[in-house]
């Protein structure tokens, strides 16, 4: 008996067949796209002798810390982002409100808020300022109205999903009392999600500072036009030392936000 | 009782009964007013650096709008004529190449970066690594991968690949550090080795949660790869860039279409699996699949 006992071993619980159809699938599926988009074992190892890397060295830093020619793009870069997070972020206070199952007014508004927004978002953002760079010309003009729009979006979705699952109480306490729908929001939802509020939207100015750098490539402004320009010229050593200041600033900023962002929360 | 008490807590001796509401403090309020000046500060000075005009703030609206009046009706025809389909499948083929390599790479570096696993002189250097791989945006890197890559999809998988490491490698690492010590405890009591200890003691708790980082990064690497046609890197983005330099709006429109109805469809197949990811269910239920099906098919049905 007792030897029984000690050599019993608990069963294996039996893995679900179809766990192995879908990992066949999942392999299969990533086989064939490695193959459509060209994958080569090759590359890792041809890519390391490849002579353009002599290019990148050495970093001409006179020229890169040269006001004119990337501090100045530089902060365009930051002005372009500060107005698209302040434009952005503020029409997504009351989108925002709108699109939650909470707070919405009507249903109505419910559904065609939440249908513009999942259209709006599925534009990647680049799409929008290239779009923009056409109807409006090309500068950080475009640029700043393209991340507005993009970060509106992404605002709208964030703090929806947080006034979502606020307290319905206070709302439900100001809606007894007799308020309307206006005021009842303000003061029974607003004061318990604004925290939230401003930590997303220093999440998402991080994201404009991001993308921001990259607008300039389709011709919205920023650092990306200079990158670009080096690009055509094949000065990957400017590139280089651009990458690295951008770096520098961009990491500076994103420890600034963490720090205040989980003060808020 | 009511003797004892001091009189004046007692309703009728308050200096001022007519005064119901308690003064708002002071402090927060002058906290708010200063952050909406500093804000306001740093929107007016970004302003006066986009060349904005009274004129062309007048224009903008209006000439936004005539792009877009401009697209309708989309010309579907020509632009399938023109592979439209073949190149957006390119751009789901180059985000998934590049989520993969992410994922494969990111796994191990993520563990080496979690503090309940690797020693500190390898977790921070990893983790200052994570850092400064998401600082530089996909573009960046594929620019420069341009540059030693040939030009193509491969470089675009790779560009994608390798900016996705910073994100799926803090992600994971995050929840590798919050994963439950007790079944750790338990492989090192029957005497298992560093390896066991993290294959049979974390891995079956976190992989749920990375698996459903690693598809919500597909979603977002789907548009990153769109974007990425536009400086050269394969998909969908070279065509939108070359029918917009010729101005051929109702192409515009159609490609725009297309690819929205793409990104919409893989971001709701892929947020219902990883629902049914988060939300697991116990082994040998025969009912998943079926329910992963009714989750896709009957999501604006429960909706409501």
């Amino acid at each position: 008996m007792s030897e029984a006992v000690a050599s019993e071993r608990p069963v294996k619980p039996r893995r679900n067949p179809l766990a192995y159809v879908v990992a066949a699938v999942v392999v299969w599926w990533t086989w064939f796209a490695a193959g459509q988009v060209g994958f080569r074992w090759s590359t890792f190892v041809d890519v390391w002798t490849n002579p353009l890397w002599e290019k990148f060295w050495p970093v001409p830093w006179d020229w890169v810390l040269d006001r004119s020619n990337v501090i100045d793009p530089l902060i365009e870069t930051f002005q372009i982002a500060i107005v698209a997070t302040v434009i952005g972020c503020g029409l997504a206070l009351p989108a925002a409100f709108a699109m939650s199952r909470l707070t919405t007014p009507n249903g109505p508004t419910y559904w065609i808020s939440r249908i513009f927004m999942s259209v709006v978002r599925a534009v990647p953002d680049l799409f929008w300022a290239k779009i923009l760079v056409t109807a409006i010309g090309i500068g950080a003009f475009a640029g700043a109205w393209a991340l507005s729009i993009f970060s509106f979006a992404v605002m709208v979705k964030l703090f929806s999903e947080t006034i979502d699952g606020a307290d319905a109480g206070p709302l439900e306490a100001a809606r007894a009392a007799g308020s309307r729908h206006v005021p009842a929001v303000k003061t029974g939802v607003l004061p318990t999600v604004l925290p939230s509020y401003v930590a997303y939207a220093l999440y998402v100015f991080e994201l404009n500072i991001r993308a921001s750098i990259v607008l300039g490539l389709v011709g919205a402004g920023g650092i990306g036009r200079v990158v670009e320009a080096q690009r055509s010229f094949f000065r990957f050593d400017r590139i280089l030392g651009i990458l690295v200041l951008v770096f520098i600033v961009v990491f500076v900023i994103e420890q600034i936000s963490v720090a205040l962002r989980r003060r808020l929360v | 009782m009511t003797a004892t008490l001091p009189p004046e807590s007692t309703p009728g001796s308050a200096p001022e009964p007519a005064s119901g509401r308690p003064d708002r403090p002071l402090g927060p309020r002058l906290t708010r007013i200063g952050l909406f000046a500093l804000v306001a500060v740093a929107f007016v000075w970004g302003f006066t650096g986009l060349d904005a005009s009274i004129e062309r703030l007048r224009t903008a609206p209006g000439d936004a709008w005539q792009i877009i009046r401009l697209m309708w009706p989309p010309d579907f025809a020509t632009e399938i004529d023109r592979g439209v389909i073949g190149k957006v499948l390119e751009s789901v083929y180059i985000a998934w190449v590049g989520t993969v390599i992410a994922a494969t790479l990111s796994l191990p570096l993520a563990f080496l970066a979690s503090n309940n696993i690797s020693p500190s002189f390898i977790r921070l250097p990893i983790r200052q690594l994570f850092n400064v791989i998401r600082a530089v945006p996909e573009l960046i890197v594929a620019v420069v991968l341009l540059g030693v890559v040939p030009l193509g999809p491969w470089a675009g998988a790779l560009a994608i690949g390798l900016h996705s490491i910073g994100t799926l490698g803090k992600l994971a690492s995050e929840e590798i550090e919050s994963a439950d010590h007790g079944p750790v405890e338990a492989v090192e009591a029957c005497g298992g080795t560093w390896v066991s200890r993290v294959r049979w003691g974390v891995l079956p708790q976190v992989m749920p949660s990375i698996t459903s980082y690693w598809l919500f990064r597909f979603e977002i690497n789907v548009r990153a790869s769109a974007v990425l046609g536009m400086i050269g890197a394969g998909g969908v983005g070279s065509e939108l860039i070359a029918q917009l330099n010729f101005r051929n709006f109702p192409e515009v429109g159609a490609v725009l279409i297309i690819t929205i109805a793409v990104v919409v469809f893989i971001d709701t197949v892929s947020s219902a699996i990883r629902k049914r990811i988060i939300a697991g269910g116990s082994a040998g239920e025969p009912s998943r699949t079926a329910e992963l099906f009714r989750d896709l098919l009957g999501r604006r049905a429960a909706r409501v």
